[in-house]
């Protein structure tokens, strides 16, 4: 019996809780209805279109492609972040370069961004440093699977 | 025989041998850099310095010959020191190219640094610089700074093809590989240079850049461009999962065979496999009566086997012609022989040959088949073929391979085979000769099938597929074993046969020259 | 002709009202205030123009939606009773806002008109037989499913809905007894009254043991969290799993529904229905002595308002408890019914009886 009463206060004091919060966060809406500033707001979400987060500085967002200072890509083709990247998504063709000090340098580097899985192993396996994820570009999405393949032209951007 | 003690293992080597190759045989791993079991040891690189009883210094394990009880170290603290000091050594003067070295994952030097250095570079001076890019032959590239002056490549050229075309040149610190008066490294051998040096140093424009070696896979078979048979491996890419490949085979090396070919092949087997990928034949093709009817494994067997068979049933036999060549294994000659010959007593049986290359004086013969020795072996023998003379005498004609290209022009096939009723071309390739017989079976390459070849020196060597068959193309002698079970005569003898393992298994019982390998 | 007109304009005024509050109960409140309570913001994306308005439209926009799935009917189900599951329950449910007073009379030239659409006298039990009925389109949703899961959902469904009837019946018998009455207006004309000259004469306040019996049997009738273990949309395969479209639309209007004709009853049996404390006819008389005499039309109009306030507030409340609580193991819904609410409406008909006698 006193057990069931107990249960009882415990229901009760549930549905205050919530009503404690439905009050709360509506007095702080309704004060900014009116216009008036308030620390605390009454939701803790993100508007996300046209509110946005700040990205963490170590955030992996889209993949761009080094280059040196004329203009060249710094991908030197070893291949590294093909061998590593686990959703075998980059593809990497290489063309001779006249310098015989860079000999190698990608005609083609294609990264599919369908099949991305954004773990940063390709970052990291660079030797060369010449592809970074910090963009800050998260918003890739296409209509067309097509698009979503990136080329060296598109990376270099 | 002798006994010395490696390692505190008892291991018995011959008289004459060195240190290093009786470790070797022992399965004892001394490392080494300019050793090379084919030439005199010349002991510039250090690299294989062992530990041996009664020696005050470090020993080298390439150069020193067995003597009775020699005791030897080769994991001794003194010497892994030693190996790390001369491998710090030699890398001091190494560039870090590794991220666009044809050789990386393969390189003897990355190999041991991983195995015996890990060491941090003391080395705080700039690198020396070199020229990078030195052609010293036709496909031939020489990267300066990543020599470590082993001397394999001139040991190669003076002791193996005694061209010479390579030497070293200056001294001390400036010592370098360089031709004589820059005349390029020309002989029918020169790719091996690139297998020869333990380093990047060189590298061949074919497989330049083309891909990483750690994306390919290996296969062991071998080399069908002329009578020799050398031993090779076939290395292709196995595919990405998603991303299609541009070719299946990206080069071919040499595989150790101290019976057929040491370890050397020739340029042409190196470089022109090309063939495996390019216009093959996937499909079953056919022009029948003009028209175009699909046709799949078996009803094209089918057809086959009814063309034939009307013939035998109506004692026309003598009205079909057999072409064959000598690409074929022993076991699917031996099918033929069995089947045509045996069963259905044909007597019109041809074989036609690629026409015949040069020769050299070392490996490449002048056949430029794998089987001929094998084919004559089996009881083939190479009359002359008057092509233009089967016109009126043959109904029913099959062929084995494109090489009647050699032996008369398109025309001339083309007149023949329109008085030809049934024409049957077994064929791996998109040749010109496709489109003219009524009914193509795509075939598939030594390569991509199992069997063996009895090479000019009468040796006998099976290999295995190493690549999957192209399209819907199949072995002949799956064909062959497939047809004759359709023609259903002496279906017994043919149903105990399931591989080319079995095919060999009854060319033993049967031919006495196959009996000696065994 | 007038005649005719003046039940059909009211019969279409009081639907329009239940399905407008309805949608924005089932839709809107529900899912605003959940993401209050969350610190969420809830829907707000639907917008006409550009014009967001706070989510307003989002019903409409869900609505739209509904109409225009696909309307699936598996190819194993009994498609006749399948189509007519769904506007049983709402059928039945709809018909019950005829029986609730929204206010006193209007009066409109000589013509008295009762802000009721079907007045007889026993409004209640009519009720509570067409909210009774509704258990069978539950039942037969799951039946003519023809899928196991969906008729045990059914089954659960009806078992709950019967138990709960008994204490939701029961826990009405004491308000009967105090206002004689089976009517609801009278029943709400009497809730005009004052206890101890100041008290309003609220069912709530001769009735508290009862308004929580019913209160707990009336959020069961609901199928709604916590005793939604007929459907559970979450986690439990429930009676109407085998429907989408317009047909699955009906059913969550229904629920919608169950709520707000909750309110309604809950607010003209316990809460003065349509009453305003101290006022008449004629404009507030205060228990502590004084009046104040307003016009009756606003008379009319404050007694509609309190009438849609307080309905609004029970909606409120109800959408509160729905996000507050876990719902029930089965044997805890039974044992509640049978267990507690019965014997508890049962104490509190001998209570009033006693009370009554004295
Ligand atoms: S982020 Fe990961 S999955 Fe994406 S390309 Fe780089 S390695 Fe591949
Ligand atoms: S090029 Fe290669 S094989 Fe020749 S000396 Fe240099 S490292 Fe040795
Ligand atoms: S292998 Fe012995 S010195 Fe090079």
């Amino acid at each position: 019996m006193i057990r069931a009463l107990g249960y009882f206060i415990e229901i009760i004091r549930g549905s205050l809780i919530t009503a404690r919060h439905f009050m709360a966060n509506m007095f702080f809406h309704i004060l900014k209805v009116l216009g008036i500033k308030t620390k605390r707001k009454g939701a803790v979400t993100i508007q996300y279109p046209e509110e946005k987060k700040e990205l963490a500085s170590r955030h992996r967002s889209l993949h761009r492609i080094m280059t040196r200072e004329d203009g060249q890509p710094r991908c030197v083709v070893c291949m590294l972040c093909v061998t590593v990247c686990p959703s075998e998504c980059i593809y990497v063709e290489a063309a001779e370069d006249p310098d015989p000090e860079i000999q190698k340098r990608p005609s083609q580097f294609v990264i599919d961004l369908n099949r991305c899985c954004f773990c940063g192993f390709c970052v990291e396996a660079c030797p060369e440093d010449a592809i970074r994820m910090d963009t800050g570009k998260v918003e890739i999405a296409q209509y067309d699977r097509q698009d979503l393949i990136y080329d060296l032209d598109k990376l270099k951007e | 025989m002798i006994k010395i003690i490696i390692d505190d293992k008892t291991v018995e080597a011959k008289e004459g041998t060195t240190v290093l190759s009786a470790a070797k045989l022992a399965g004892i791993q001394i490392p080494h850099l300019c050793y090379h079991a084919a030439f005199i040891p010349e002991g510039s690189c250090r690299m294989c310095l062992v530990e041996i009883e009664g020696f005050p210094k470090l020993e080298l394990a390439c150069s020193t010959q067995v003597k009775e009880d020699l005791r030897v170290w080769t994991q001794s603290k003194k010497v892994t020191e030693a190996r790390k000091g001369v491998l710090e050594f030699i890398l001091a003067e190494h560039p870090l190219d590794c991220p666009i070295c044809d050789k990386a994952g393969e390189c003897k030097l990355q190999d041991y640094y991983e195995e015996y250095g890990l060491f941090e570079s003391q080395f705080k001076e700039l690198k020396e610089k070199r020229e990078k890019k030195v052609s010293i032959g036709e496909r031939l590239i020489l990267d300066r700074e990543r020599c470590i002056l082993c001397t394999r490549c001139v040991r190669f050229l003076r002791e193996v093809t005694k061209t010479q075309e390579l030497g070293v040149f200056n001294r001390g610190v400036r010592s370098e590989i360089s031709t004589y008066d820059g005349e390029l490294v020309d002989n029918n051998y020169s790719g091996n240079l690139t297998e020869v040096c333990p380093v990047g140093a060189i590298t061949d424009t074919d497989f330049r850049f083309q891909i990483r070696s750690w994306f390919l896979q290996k296969g062991d078979s071998i080399c069908p461009l002329c009578s020799r048979g050398c031993n090779i491996s076939i290395e292709y890419h196995p595919g990405f999962a998603r991303i299609p490949r541009k070719k299946r085979v990206y080069r071919i090396t040499s595989r150790e065979n101290l019976a057929v070919n040491d370890f050397w092949i020739c340029d042409l087997g190196r470089y022109a496999y090309s063939y495996l990928d390019e216009n093959r034949l996937s499909n079953f093709l056919s022009s029948l009566n003009g028209k175009n009817k699909r046709f799949d494994q078996e009803s094209a067997l089918q057809f086959a086997a009814q063309k034939i068979k009307k013939l035998y049933d109506k004692k026309k036999i003598s009205r079909m012609t057999l072409i064959l060549n000598s690409w074929l294994t022993n076991e699917e000659l031996f099918l033929v022989r069995k089947i045509f010959r045996d069963d259905l007593r044909m007597q019109r049986i041809f074989m036609v040959d690629p026409s015949q290359g040069e020769k050299d004086k070392m490996l490449l013969t002048s056949e430029r088949s794998p089987n001929r020795k094998g084919a004559e072996e089996i009881g083939f023998d190479f009359q002359s073929l008057d092509f233009k003379g089967l016109a009126g005498k043959t109904d029913v004609l099959v062929m084995f391979g494109e090489y009647l290209l050699d032996l008369a022009s398109l025309e001339e096939i083309k007149a023949v085979l329109e008085g030809i009723e049934t024409s049957i071309l077994f064929s791996s390739k998109e040749s010109a000769l496709v489109s003219l017989f009524g009914l193509v079976f795509p075939t598939a390459l030594a390569a991509e099938k199992s069997g063996s070849f009895t090479n000019c020196e009468g040796k006998i060597q099976s290999f295995e597929p190493v690549l999957e068959s192209w399209g819907e193309s199949r072995p002949e002698w799956q064909f062959l074993l497939e047809l004759s079970r359709e023609l259903d005569i002496n279906s017994n003898y043919y149903n105990q046969i399931e591989s080319t393992t079995a095919v060999l298994e009854k060319m033993r019982e049967e031919i006495s020259f196959f009996q000696k390998e065994k | 002709m007038i005649e005719f007109l003046i039940p059909l304009i009211k019969v279409i005024l009081a639907l329009v009202w239940l399905l407008l509050l309805t949608l924005y109960v089932a839709d809107w409140v529900e899912r605003k205030e959940s993401a209050i309570i969350h610190d969420r913001i809830g829907a707000n994306r639907a917008s006409i123009f550009g014009l967001r308005m706070i989510g307003l439209f989002q019903p409409f926009a869900d609505a739209i939606k509904m109409i225009f799935k696909e309307d699936f009917t598996p190819s194993f189900s009994r498609k006749f009773l399948h189509s007519l599951a769904p506007f049983l329950s709402f059928f039945f449910v709809a018909v019950t806002i005829a029986a609730i007073p929204f206010g006193d009379t209007i009066r409109i030239g000589s013509r008295i008109i009762k802000l009721q659409v079907l007045d007889i006298n026993v409004t209640l039990l009519f009720v509570l037989a067409m909210m009774s009925l509704g258990i069978y389109g539950v039942i037969l949703a799951g039946w003519a499913s023809n899928n196991r899961f969906s008729l045990l959902g059914g089954i659960r469904g009806a078992a709950q809905l019967i138990s709960y009837e008994v204490a939701f019946g029961l826990s009405l018998v004491g308000l009967i007894m105090i206002y004689p009455s089976l009517k609801l207006s009278s029943i709400v004309h009497s809730q005009g009254e004052l206890l101890f000259g100041f008290i309003p004469k609220w069912g709530i306040f001769l009735q508290p043991l009862g308004f929580i019996v019913f209160l707990f049997a009336a959020l069961a009738e609901t199928k709604r969290v916590p005793f939604d273990l007929p459907e559970g949309e979450s986690e439990i395969i429930g009676f109407y799993t085998e429907y989408s479209g317009l047909k699955w639309g009906l059913f969550m209007m229904t629920d919608g529904m169950e709520i707000v004709i909750v309110s309604t009853l809950m607010t003209t049996l316990f809460f003065g229905g349509w009453q305003v404390p101290w006022l008449q006819a004629d404009g507030f008389h205060w228990p502590w002595g004084g009046e104040w005499f307003l016009a009756s039309w606003i008379v009319v109009i404050l007694q509609v308002l309190a009438f849609n306030l307080k309905v609004f507030f029970f909606c409120w409340f109800q959408v509160l408890l729905r996000w507050t609580y876990p719902r029930f193991r089965y044997d805890q819904l039974m044992d509640l019914g049978w267990k507690l609410l019965i014997p508890l409406s049962l104490v509190n008909i001998v209570g009033t009886g006693i009370i009554m006698s004295l």
